[in-house]
């Protein structure tokens, strides 16, 4: 390997590592699942590696890869919608570009969200992270907390609205002092 | 139930995967409608993201990097708790755990995986045991997700859906990230990439390797730092630490120490490589283990016996030495990996030995330096007549010196040491049995191979053997490392006969 290509490995990861939480979660806007999420993730960043060359180097990484990655969801929709239930393309159309104008109030809410869930009781915390576990049915996380799978859901459910409704409380009252 | 919770239950139920097609329809109604709706139902998916991210990190009792960028998260599965049991966490920096999805991606995208593998494509499967031997709780055939294993004893052959051959030998813990990605906590390591799986990356609590199209070792110990070995080809290989990128070719060792990583020396044969776990599998299902142990019982026995160490027991010996894994599972060995690695013995006392037999199961990781040393007495001195030197080489041959022995006149010999005909050279990186029986009665050398006789050196001066304080693996005088593993060593005050030496390599032949 020529050294320039490994500099250029090291400046790719570099700028994808920096990015790749938002990325993420730009992706997880316009996807069904979390899996989902992760396998166009994977080709996401395979393509912008193939076509780092063209980036520009004082550009933006973020806004560079989320016009690829709103490309791969929209023919990933396309592949998949027959079989799949998925929202319609024109809809994920409007949602990845409003997406992007919101980006950095999503990104705030994402750091506001931590604090948020840290109020949390532990033994809650813990329940949370078992539900988003992939290796555990969600009805044996349902069992360990004594709740039905539906029931389990509902809990769920009521938890992430009140996340929402706390990191909106948080962000007014840092715009308002 | 009001609009606004219907939206939400059908939101949060699309996120679960639980929507109807009917909720899906509502759904795509309401978004395209109302931008209110597609706020919110951005910010749910958001806080889904950040649950996700959040929770994998709290599983792991780690939190994400905050500094001037975020960085990526991935989950270390977590133990069950007969692996708790015997693992201890250990904190890993998630920081660099993630930037090399990346990278390998890269590979990745090099390559269109064409089928190779169709049985994977649609299961979450990240490799299939195809030979396991002694080890337990892996067995050929069982297909290894996400989860974590830990494998106390043996050595287990994986391959990839993209056909990246991997040997992991025992004491090991490991899991896959995915098909393309391995964490190595600790154990040893050796894989084989074809082109379809450039971009295997290896990953270890002290750097990472990244395959360029290779095969290549790890060698993570459970303390200290990690040691990447390219055997062919090429590998990218970084420090935890952020240290540079550092391409390493054919033969070359590196030590991913913090930040900057230091060359090593290459050690190929400390790997137990694709090829070799079926053959060590065949043997334990034949029974050899306990072969061995009967045969050492036996030597045991026997009157003549001066020593013979299979480093089984608690006690230590003294010297500079790593506790490894033997010919059998679980079994232990000593293996002598830097410079000065030596272990002391002291056995044979002042008395002379007109016969003496040398035995040692031995695995050659590195070969090439003047003197790899098997056996030395201490000293080399005049006062000393019949002190014994056993080794290997620079010409990869075996020599049995004692001091102050002659070699016969019509003996041809190429430094005036009755040395062995055969070279070690194609059994580096494999167990090999190595013997020497010396006769000063008959003035002979007699050197073996794996069990077969190779060549019988005549002598003309033929002291008794003299032994006492020594080294294995080196030499007090000068250094004469040997790079590799010993697992037993037969020190015998008689001379073996040639059928005695076949039976004894049949019985300890970790191969079949």
């Amino acid at each position: 390997m020529l050294m320039s290509e490994t500099d250029r490995n090291a400046r790719f990861v570099r700028e994808f590592a920096c990015h790749e939480v938002a990325i993420r979660a730009y992706v997880r806007r316009l996807v069904p699942s979390r899996s989902d999420c992760d396998d166009i993730l994977q080709e996401v960043a395979m393509v912008l590696w193939e076509k780092f060359d063209e980036f520009d180097q004082a550009g933006d990484f973020r806004s560079w890869a989320f016009g690829f990655a709103r490309y791969k969801v929209l023919s990933w929709l396309r592949d998949h919608g027959r079989r799949r239930l998925v929202l319609d393309s024109d809809v994920v159309a409007m949602i990845a570009d409003e997406s992007l104008e919101e980006d950095s109030l999503l990104e705030q809410q994402r750091h506001a969200f931590r604090s948020c869930f840290k109020k949390l009781p532990g033994n809650q915390q813990m329940l949370m992270a078992n539900a988003y576990r992939q290796d555990m049915k969600i009805q044996e996380v349902a069992a360990t907390s004594g709740r039905s799978t539906a029931g389990f859901y509902q809990w769920l459910y009521r938890m992430r609205q009140m996340l929402l409704e706390c990191v909106q409380r948080q962000l007014a009252s840092e715009a308002n002092p | 139930m009001s609009k606004q919770h219907t939206f939400q239950q059908n939101v949060q139920d699309y996120l679960e995967g639980r929507a109807t097609p009917e909720q899906v329809s509502q759904l795509n109604q309401c978004l395209r409608d109302d931008p209110e709706a597609r706020r919110a139902f951005r910010e749910m998916l958001n806080l889904d993201s950040f649950l996700k991210d959040e929770t994998e990190a709290m599983m792991h009792a780690m939190t994400e990097d905050q500094a001037d960028c975020q960085r990526p998260t991935y989950a270390e599965p977590p133990l069950t708790r007969q692996q708790q049991e015997r693992h201890a966490p250990t904190a890993r920096s998630r920081s660099n755990a993630s930037w090399l999805s990346l990278i390998l991606v890269v590979a990745a995208s090099l390559l269109v995986a064409v089928g190779t593998a169709t049985w994977f494509a649609w299961s979450p499967e990240f490799a299939i045991v195809e030979y396991a031997a002694g080890s337990q709780g892996l067995s050929a055939g069982m297909a290894l997700g996400a989860e974590s294993h830990f494998i106390e004893a043996g050595t287990v052959q994986l391959v990839t859906p993209r056909g990246a051959r991997i040997v992991i030998e025992a004491p090991a813990l490991f899991y896959f990230e995915s098909a393309q990605r391995l964490q190595l906590k600790h154990g040893r390591l050796a894989a084989d990439i074809p082109r379809e799986a450039h971009g295997f990356t290896v990953i270890t609590p002290t750097g990472q390797a990244i395959d360029l199209g290779t095969k290549f070792g790890v060698d993570m110990p459970e303390s200290g730092e990690a040691e990447i070995h390219v055997f062919q080809g090429e590998v990218v290989a970084q420090s935890t630490e952020g240290g540079k990128l550092r391409n390493l070719r054919d033969s070359q060792a590196f030590r991913l120490q913090s930040a900057v990583g230091t060359p090593s020396s290459f050690r190929s044969g400390a790997f137990i490589q694709p090829g070799e776990v079926d053959s060590l599998n065949a043997a334990l299902q034949a029974g050899q283990p306990k072969r061995s142990q009967s045969a050492l019982q036996k030597l045991r026995d026997d009157p003549s016996l001066i020593a013979l160490l299979d480093f089984e027991t608690q006690e230590k010996h003294p010297g500079k030495y790593r506790n490894v894994q033997g010919r059998w599972p679980g079994s232990r060995a000593a293996e002598f990996v830097q410079v000065g690695d030596h272990m002391k013995l002291d056995v044979g006392g002042e008395r002379l030995w007109p016969q003496l037999t040398l035995a040692a199961w031995v695995r050659l990781d590195h070969l090439g330096e003047p003197f790899h040393s098997l056996l030395h007495t201490d000293g080399w001195e005049d006062t000393k007549k019949g002190q014994v030197h056993w080794m290997v080489t620079r010409l990869t041959t075996m020599r049995l010196a004692l001091r102050d022995n002659k070699m016969a006149p019509e003996e041809q010999s190429h430094e005036g040491f009755p040395d062995s005909e055969t070279s070690v050279l194609p059994e580096q990186g494999r167990w090999v049995h190595l013997a020497a029986v010396y006769d000063s009665d008959h003035k002979t050398v007699r050197f073996y191979f794996n069990g077969t006789f190779d060549r019988e050196v005549k002598l003309a001066q033929a002291y008794p053997a003299r032994l006492g304080p020594a080294q294995i693996g080196n030499w007090n005088t000068n250094d004469r490392t040997l790079s590799g593993r010993i697992d037993e060593m037969l020190i015998l005050g008689r001379a073996m006969s040639d059928t005695e030496m076949e039976q004894l390599f049949a019985a300890g032949n970790p191969y079949r």
